[in-house]
Order: C-alpha cells, then sequence, then structure tokens
C-alpha cells in the first residue's frame, strides 16, 4: 500500500502540470471575476436561481473538464515513454516494485488522481468566482450561487462522472499506455495511426464502417451512455419569464443513468478490452526498458 | 552455500544477433567480479539478463531467483546502478531518498545521508541542476544504502573525470563492501578496476573465454621476455601469445615451466589487462 502512495507522490513530482494547468485555469477564471463585466451576468429575477447557478457551476466545471481530457490523454502516452526515453526506467527497475504496479499507478493517476484535483479545483475556482461576484455584483446573480444543494449536487456529479469516465475510457488509456509502452519514438502519431488505419483498410478493402464507428462511439458516446437527456417530467422546472415559458432542471438526480450504464454491455465489453490491454502494457513495459 | 549467480548455457539472440552464446558461468558470495570484454562482447546484455531486464533463454538463477520471472523478488536483494546519470533531472535528492526509504525495505537513510554529506550534495536540488559526476554520487549514495547482497555496477564510471572516478571506487571498497556483499561490475577499463577485483570473468562473443580468480591468475600465467637468440627455445614451452616488445618478444604462458623460462629472459607476472589482450587477441599480436 504505502509503494501505491510513494508511486502517485512521484507522479506529482514528474508531472507538476497535473496541478498547475488547473491552477492557471483556475487563476484566469478568478481574474475574470475580478475584473470582468459582471453587470452583463445580471438575469432577470423570475428565471429560477437554482437553474442560474447550476448552469454557472456546469460551465465552470465543463471548461476544466475538456482540458484534463486533454492533459489525461498527453499523460497517458507519456507515462511509459518518458522514463524509457532519459533511459531513467534503469533506476526504477532497480526497486523492488513489479512492472505491474508502476503500470496500474500510471493508470490509477491519469483516471482518478488527476480527474480528482480538476474537479477540485474547478470547486474551488467556483467558490472563490461566487464570492467575489457576490461581493462585487449588485444583481442577482451573486445569490443565485449560494445554494448547499447545488454544491451537493455538483459533488454527486464528479463522484459519479470520476468512476464512469473511469470505466467508460478504460479501453481508450489502456491503449493509450501501450502505445507509450511501445514506441521507440513519436507516441502521438503511433497513437493516431493504427486505429486510423484500421478504418481506411475497412473501408476501402471492405466497404464497412463497424471499427470507425466503434471507435467513435466509444470516444462521443459517453454522455449518451451515463446520462439521461430525458429524465422525466418531474425533473423539469417550467417557468414563465415575460410571456415565454423557460423549462430548466429541477436538479441533477434526474440525470444520471447509473442503472443504464452500469448494466450496458458496452462498458463491461469496452472494460474487459481495458483490462487486456493493461495485461499487455505490462508485458511489453517488462520486455522494453530501452528505447 | 550455493553460488550467489548461476548460469548455465545463457543465450540471448536480438534477431540474427547472438549476444550471449550459452555461457556459463557462477559468482560465489563476498567476491568482486569483473565482468570484462570488448565493446559488444556481450556484457551489457548478461548483466541485463541477471537483473531481470530481460528475457533470455537457458538457465539462471540470481539468489535463487529466476531473474526475468521474479524481478520484484530479486530486488530486494539486488542492486543495481545499470548506467551512468539515469536519475531523471525532474527529481529532487531529498525526494529521491524519501521514495527509496518508503518504497524499499533494505533502505537505510542514514547511511545515504551520511554519503550525500560526504560529497556536498544538499536536498533540495534537482539532479538536472548536478553535474554527471554529482548525479553518480547520488546514485552511488542511493544504492549503497540498500542492504542488498549483490550489487551490480555495469561501466558506472564512462563519462566521468579521474576524479569522480577515483571517488565512485574509494566509496565503493571503504564505505560499502564487507564479507557479506558481493559485486559484479562491467568495465572495459580494465586497469582502474583491477586492484580491487578478486575474481574476472573474460567475456567475448557471447562466451565466457576466462573464468578465474586474481590468486588463481597469479599463479597460473607467467610472462617472459626473451631476446632474439632465445625466441625458437621459448616458442617450445608452447607460448599462447606473444607480442613485440623493445626488441625483445613478450611470450605468454600458462602453467608455465617457471625453471625453465627464468633461464630464457625475465619473468614477470601477468596482469589482467595483459591476460585480457592476450587472450583476446589470441596467437600474436
Amino acid at each position: 500500500m504505502s509503494t501505491a502512495i510513494w508511486l502517485l507522490r512521484r507522479e506529482f513530482w514528474e508531472n507538476r502540470a497535473i496541478w498547475m494547468i488547473p491552477a492557471v485555469i483556475g487563476g484566469c477564471m478568478i481574474l475574470i471575476a475580478l475584473f470582468g463585466r459582471v453587470d452583463l451576468m445580471s438575469i432577470s429575477a423570475q428565471v429560477p436561481r437554482q437553474a442560474v447557478g447550476g448552469g454557472f457551476l456546469l460551465a465552470v466545471g465543463a471548461t476544466f473538464f475538456v482540458v484534463m481530457s486533454v492533459y489525461s490523454t498527453w499523460y497517458l502516452l507519456d507515462c511509459l515513454y518518458a522514463d524509457r526515453k532519459d533511459r531513467s526506467v534503469l533506476f526504477w527497475k532497480s526497486m523492488p516494485i513489479s512492472d505491474t504496479t508502476t503500470v496500474l499507478s500510471k493508470l490509477a493517476t491519469a483516471l482518478v488522481v488527476i480527474p480528482a484535483v480538476y474537479f477540485a479545483a474547478a470547486d474551488l475556482t467556483s467558490l472563490i468566482m461566487a464570492f467575489i461576484v457576490s461581493v462585487r455584483s449588485s444583481s442577482s446573480i451573486g445569490g443565485a450561487l449560494w445554494h448547499a444543494d447545488l454544491w451537493l449536487q455538483l459533488q454527486a456529479l464528479w463522484l459519479y462522472m470520476i468512476v464512469t469516465t473511469a470505466l467508460w475510457y478504460l479501453p481508450i488509456a489502456a491503449y493509450l499506455l501501450v502505445v507509450s509502452a511501445w514506441a521507440r519514438r513519436a507516441v502521438m502519431l503511433w497513437s493516431i495511426l493504427p486505429p486510423l488505419a484500421l478504418v481506411l483498410i475497412e473501408r476501402w478493402f471492405f466497404d464497412g464502417h463497424v471499427i470507425a464507428s466503434k471507435i467513435g462511439e466509444r470516444l462521443l458516446g459517453y454522455p449518451a451512455q451515463a446520462f439521461r437527456d430525458d429524465p422525466g417530467s418531474s425533473s423539469w422546472v417550467t417557468t414563465v419569464v415575460d410571456d415565454d415559458a423557460i423549462t430548466t432542471p429541477a436538479s441533477i438526480w434526474g440525470f444520471f443513468n447509473a442503472g443504464g450504464f452500469f448494466s450496458s454491455a458496452d462498458t463491461w465489453i469496452g472494460a474487459a478490452a481495458g483490462v487486456a490491454l493493461i495485461a499487455c502494457a505490462v508485458q511489453l513495459r517488462t520486455r522494453r526498458t530501452e528505447i | 552455500m550455493p553460488a550467489l549467480i548461476e548460469a548455465s548455457d545463457l543465450t540471448k539472440k536480438y534477431g540474427a544477433h547472438v549476444a550471449l552464446d550459452r555461457a556459463n558461468f557462477s559468482v560465489e558470495a563476498g567476491r568482486i567480479v569483473g565482468l570484462i570484454g570488448p565493446n559488444g562482447a556481450g556484457k551489457t546484455t548478461a548483466l541485463r539478463a541477471i537483473l531481470g531486464l530481460t528475457a533470455y533463454e537457458g538457465q539462471l538463477k540470481v539468489l535463487g531467483h529466476e531473474p526475468f520471472r521474479e524481478r520484484t523478488a530479486l530486488m530486494h536483494d539486488a542492486c543495481f546502478i545499470a548506467d551512468v546519470a539515469v536519475l531523471p533531472g525532474w527529481l529532487r535528492v531529498d525526494h529521491a531518498i524519501d521514495f527509496v526509504a518508503g518504497v524499499h525495505p533494505r533502505f537505510r537513510r542514514d547511511r545515504a545521508l551520511a554519503l550525500l554529506a560526504k560529497a556536498d550534495i544538499t536536498g533540495e536540488r534537482r539532479m538536472r541542476e548536478l553535474s554527471k559526476g554529482m548525479k553518480t554520487q547520488v546514485h552511488l549514495a542511493l544504492t549503497m544504502a540498500i542492504d542488498a547482497k549483490l550489487l551490480v555496477l555495469d561501466e558506472p564510471t564512462l563519462g566521468l573525470d579521474i576524479l569522480a572516478r577515483r571517488a565512485f571506487y574509494d566509496a565503493l571498497v571503504n564505505d560499502y563492501m564487507d564479507e557479506t556483499r558481493t559485486i559484479l561490475i562491467t568495465t572495459h577499463q580494465v586497469e582502474e578496476v583491477e586492484n580491487l577485483l578478486t575474481d574476472v570473468l573474460f567475456i567475448d562473443k557471447g562466451r565466457i573465454v576466462l573464468d578465474s580468480s586474481l590468486d588463481d591468475i597469479a599463479t597460473r600465467y607467467a610472462a617472459v621476455a626473451v631476446a632474439a637468440d632465445n625466441l625458437d627455445a621459448a616458442r617450445a614451452e608452447k607460448p599462447f601469445h606473444e607480442r613485440p616488445m623493445l626488441g625483445k618478444v613478450v611470450l605468454y604462458y600458462e602453467q608455465p615451466n617457471l625453471t625453465k623460462l627464468a633461464s630464457l629472459g625475465e619473468v614477470h607476472a601477468l596482469n589482467v589487462a595483459d591476460l585480457f589482450v592476450a587472450k583476446l587477441s589470441g596467437g600474436a599480436e
């Protein structure tokens, strides 16, 4: 157990970007809240405040999520390649740590630790921004952000997303680890070429698009798997503002599709493929010490 | 007591290239063994096999483990410096100590700190800020602070200046070596390690061509420098190597008739470097 903790600390030492990038994003957002024109954010008094607050928190969270996706991809491609490139793998392998433990520590960093850091940063940023906006703005936006229930829902959403994205993107993450453990150079290129080649071969020689659509579904199908787009009428609130009916979500709870996600064959087929690819990455890590 | 390292028919092929060709050798506990060979002879491949860093054919046991399958268990009792300057540039010295202390049950922090203090290296600097010699000192401090039964060093002083090389070997012999430890070291600078070795393994083209203790070499081999008029008589004693030197010819013998040789010329013992050159270059130079 303590080995696992030291391996995670090691990742923070090596990849300071894990916390520096969210710190910079958060800092920029706070600067905007400090010096931006908060009066633009003023809203009609009748729109449910919770919905406005929720929209704001989701917008902040989404920004962090997008950046995190890009960074995690880069991290996974780099993590088993960088130490072979600078030959420090020879030092790490002189420690009594199995290659399985090493590979799993990188996977856990990408799928759990990095998301947790980003979501914590999103929370902290939102809190500070909400405070600043409340103080600066005389309009109702400030007040809209202070709902304990809203924050609770947000934490539930982050937790749900960490678990479900980890499972859904396991095959992608494991594939990136395989490339990282295997490539002798140009990991980015090697991560794209094999799937691209498969897609093109399938299209040219078999006139099919099964592989392409499978890859597409895996990359983009997460929201449809994990969330309900129509959670039923009880989850919506309709308000009339200036003769327009505005429908807003009443809460986030109705949107979680945990039952559907965890009972979907796609989820578990992907996870099984992920486990196979992790085993493959461990084997490569054992056999390919140097570039 | 069984040997610490036991290899029989150890073979490693890279495609058509045979890096290790049915090599047989063993290393006993408490020895300092030099694995010596020209570039490309298979030294590094042999060490990588011993350390579990590469798959191989044949039998290999190190401290009772099969290295490739049981590297993690092996690394509890063995440690290595497989190359100089492999500590990553982003790693801080104090973090490196914390990490090894955290993951290695046999690591002794106080010893590492004492060694670093001796080398005047302070904690918060990153490896990329250190000179190559200092980086080697850090790696050596980390490694020597591990209570390991086997220490493996692959060209540990490559690229270091003479001061750093001397400091390295001094620390190795004075601060580290005792009867409970075994050191296996590869180098192609034979002269530099000759005085600290107890045994040598010569390797050439993937095969072990000599496996001997230094004591044996001293008693088993001799060279004689003869003038031209004694050359035929000297050759009759079946030298395995000869080379011209300052108008005379030096002939190398295994298990020589010393009284006979003394009558032909000036007899002297062979050092490891001489023997290495003689063994690997065959008959005449």
